[in-house]
């Protein structure tokens, strides 16, 4: 049996990725099983989705804890500890980059390869140049270096199961297949991030799970962040009462402050500066 | 028949289009929204000509199914957790007026705090509605479920309606192989509902009004004979199943390697799965151990649990769900079966994977490991400590 986790964000398609595998694997005369891990359902929130190919049938279901194969959608989703956990000794990462972008957190003992899929996907028309759909291009990818299903099966698949585009989700596919990078320089290994530290929170004595929200932090969910050019602020404070995440305080003399631990990206601030002094940009 | 690759809800919709249900009436609710998404592609692409009433809530869809049940209408429902919970009120009224509605049920944990993940706690408060209850353990038998649900549920010995649950995710957003039955096969499986439509426009009369006591007690008592031949006539659906097409659900409990087992777990819905791996790997290790999947909660198999778990040493009881100030509900329901036997097992009541938590091999070996170190009282937790991975993201 071979085991694949997806780690995406909402919007980018790593659930339908996940199962358009599964959907590949079983015309390649495969048993498939895919299955996605739920938290908020909301675009640009981190997600995971995991995918079983084997050749008897599957007596396990849920999450994945020793994949052959990590597929991150997002790069920026490396930056989280965890991310290869559990990783085969010779497994691979497939992580949707640039080409030039050439590093990478990733453990030792495993095989790392990258494709530029939000390229291709914008090559393709699919979704938007912020927020591409990468998941046809990535499994291309995916096909290429592991072997877990055929091309001409990912293609059908997609033919059969993709509402929308299916001509452009399979040249898009086969791009994603032509132009995946395995990268065998050690030096396209970064660190990895140290394990954030559990954090030990008493259970409440009321009845209710009673958190405050400072302590959760959405940042990861950002792909594009609000960069404020304070010499041309008003200080108007739109962007302070527009946010609904409370992410931009004011500081002493009454400018914006953007508080990096919860600001998702949303974009809402630009969007409402009087002046445009605010505007999103990709997060590096 | 072709086998198709499909997640638990969409084997719902599939057998709710292959039952040519007439009414279908929801309201989305996560996890069970793919099912009326499916039900509703289907209608819009025009291979499945169903009346679809779109509704302001959960208790407006069970009232839309009691209502055109009455009049004779095959009809169906989905919801999960917090909707089942609304529609409470409604499941006594389908229940008491005879409506066979089939209801699909995503199992899920019950607010608050705000969860999704799979638990048992929302079907299992309404286990005195009257309402037949299946549980699926993967996806080919929810799609086989929903058709012997119809069948089950508009027999005339029964005419009840049947709730087929499945576990969020695991099966609801899982996708898997599922044999889909041809139209033809299905039709002459399960005919259209005849001769059941209790109110008739032309002939003026009145459903569900005021009784006097009198009256009252002897419509409950129809509704407990009524519960009385349930398992006899699931008994006859299935074997008529089975022989159509050529696979068995297995009856109403399903015992795997229990013969000379010293101990014996009891499982609902998707941990049956994790569940029977380790039963192979236990007995490999020379342990005696089975398990017992129960299909039906309600009305409760008492006798083919006593039967299938006589001469068992221990007998644990695995529940993904707490019942308040009780062990768990359907470790409850098996030590009030045991007990009309002269020998009892000792009982162990396990409560694991609420709200979603995942129920491993692992996990499971440690309930046996527990079950074999001998019973204990009161419930064993046996999942609390935190859980590995998943929490990789902020």
């Amino acid at each position: 049996m071979q085991e694949v986790r997806f780690l995406g964000r909402g919007g980018q398609g790593a659930v339908i990725a996940a199962e358009l595998l599964a959907q590949a694997a079983f015309l390649d005369g495969k048993i498939p099983q895919s299955f996605p891990f739920f938290g908020v359902e909301r675009r640009g929130a981190p997600v995971t989705a995991y995918a079983r190919v084997s050749s008897e049938p599957i007596e396990v279901r849920g999450s994945i804890a020793t994949p052959d194969a990590v597929v991150v959608l997002d790069r920026g989703l490396l930056r989280f500890a965890g991310a290869t956990d559990g990783l085969r000794e010779n497994g691979w990462v497939l992580v949707n980059a640039p080409a030039s972008v050439q590093a990478f957190a990733a453990p030792a003992g495993i095989r790392l390869a990258s494709v530029d899929a939000a390229r291709i996907a914008v090559d393709h028309h699919l979704g938007s140049p912020t927020l591409p759909i990468v998941n046809t291009a990535i499994l291309g990818a995916l096909a290429r270096v592991t072997g877990i299903v055929s091309l001409d099966a990912l293609e059908r698949a997609i033919a059969a199961a993709v509402p929308r585009k299916p001509q452009e989700n399979r040249a898009a596919a086969r791009a994603g297949f032509e132009e995946v990078r395995p990268l065998t320089d050690p030096r396209s290994r970064l660190p990895l991030p140290p394990p954030r530290p559990r954090r030990e929170l008493p259970l409440p004595e009321g009845p209710l799970a009673l958190r405050s929200s400072e302590e959760i932090l959405t940042a990861s969910w950002r792909s594009l962040r609000p960069q404020i050019d304070l010499s041309r602020c008003t200080r108007c404070n739109f962007c302070w009462k527009y946010c609904p995440d409370v992410a931009i305080t004011l500081d002493a003399e009454g400018y914006p402050k953007l508080e990096e631990e919860h600001c998702k990206g949303c974009g809402i601030c630009a969007e409402v500066c009087p002046p445009k002094t605010i505007a999103m940009v990709a997060e590096a | 028949m072709t086998v198709e690759v499909l997640s638990g809800n969409h084997a719902q919709s599939e057998a709710v289009r292959l039952a040519r249900v007439q009414v279908v009436s929801a309201y989305p609710i996560t996890p069970q929204t793919t099912v009326v998404e499916g039900i509703a592609e289907f209608v819009a692409s025009g291979r499945f000509p169903t009346q679809f009433v779109k509704v302001e809530s959960e208790h407006s869809a069970l009232q839309v199914c009691v209502s055109a049940s009455a009049l004779g209408a095959r009809t169906y429902t989905a919801t999960s957790s917090q909707g089942l919970l609304l529609m409470h009120e409604l499941l006594h009224w389908a229940a008491g007026m005879r409506a066979p509605i089939v209801m699909g049920v995503v199992n899920r944990a019950v607010a608050p705090p705000w969860a999704l993940g799979a638990d048992h706690t929302d079907t299992f408060s309404q286990r005195d509605t009257g309402w037949i209850q299946l549980y699926a353990e993967n996806n080919q038998e929810v799609l086989d479920m929903v058709l012997e649900a119809y069948r089950l549920a508009e027999d005339p010995a029964v005419r009840l309606p049947v709730m087929v649950a499945e576990d969020a995710f695991y099966l609801s957003h899982t996708v898997e192989p599922v044999d889909v039955p041809a139209q033809e096969a299905v039709d002459a499986f399960l005919p259209p509902r005849q001769g059941h439509a209790i109110l008739r426009p032309g002939e003026p009369s009145r459903l569900g009004s005021f009784t006097s006591p009198e009256d009252y007690v002897l419509f409950r008592h129809e509704l407990a004979a009524a519960a009385d031949r349930v398992v006899p006539t699931l008994g006859e659906v299935e074997g008529d199943f089975a022989r159509r097409f050529g696979r068995s659900l297995g009856g109403t409990v399903v015992p795997y390697r229990c013969e000379g087992a010293d101990a014996v777990l009891v499982t609902l819905g998707t941990a049956s799965t994790p569940a029977r791996a380790t039963v192979d790997a236990l007995r490999s290790e020379g342990k005696k151990v089975g398990l017992l999947k129960l299909r039906l909660l309600r009305p409760f198999p008492e006798s083919e649990l006593r039967a299938a778990l006589r001469g068992v040493g221990a007998v644990g009881v695995f529940d993904r769900a707490y019942t308040f100030g009780a062990a768990g509900a359907v470790a409850t329901e098996t030590r009030a079966a045991l007990y009309g036997e002269r020998e009892r097992p000792a009982l162990t009541s396990f409560v694991g994977g609420v709200g979603g938590r995942e129920v491993t091999p692992s996990l499971v070996r440690r309930v046996f490991d527990h079950l074999l170190r001998g019973p204990e009282e009161g419930i064993v937790w046996s999942d609390l400590e935190p859980h590995r991975e998943l929490e990789t993201h902020g």
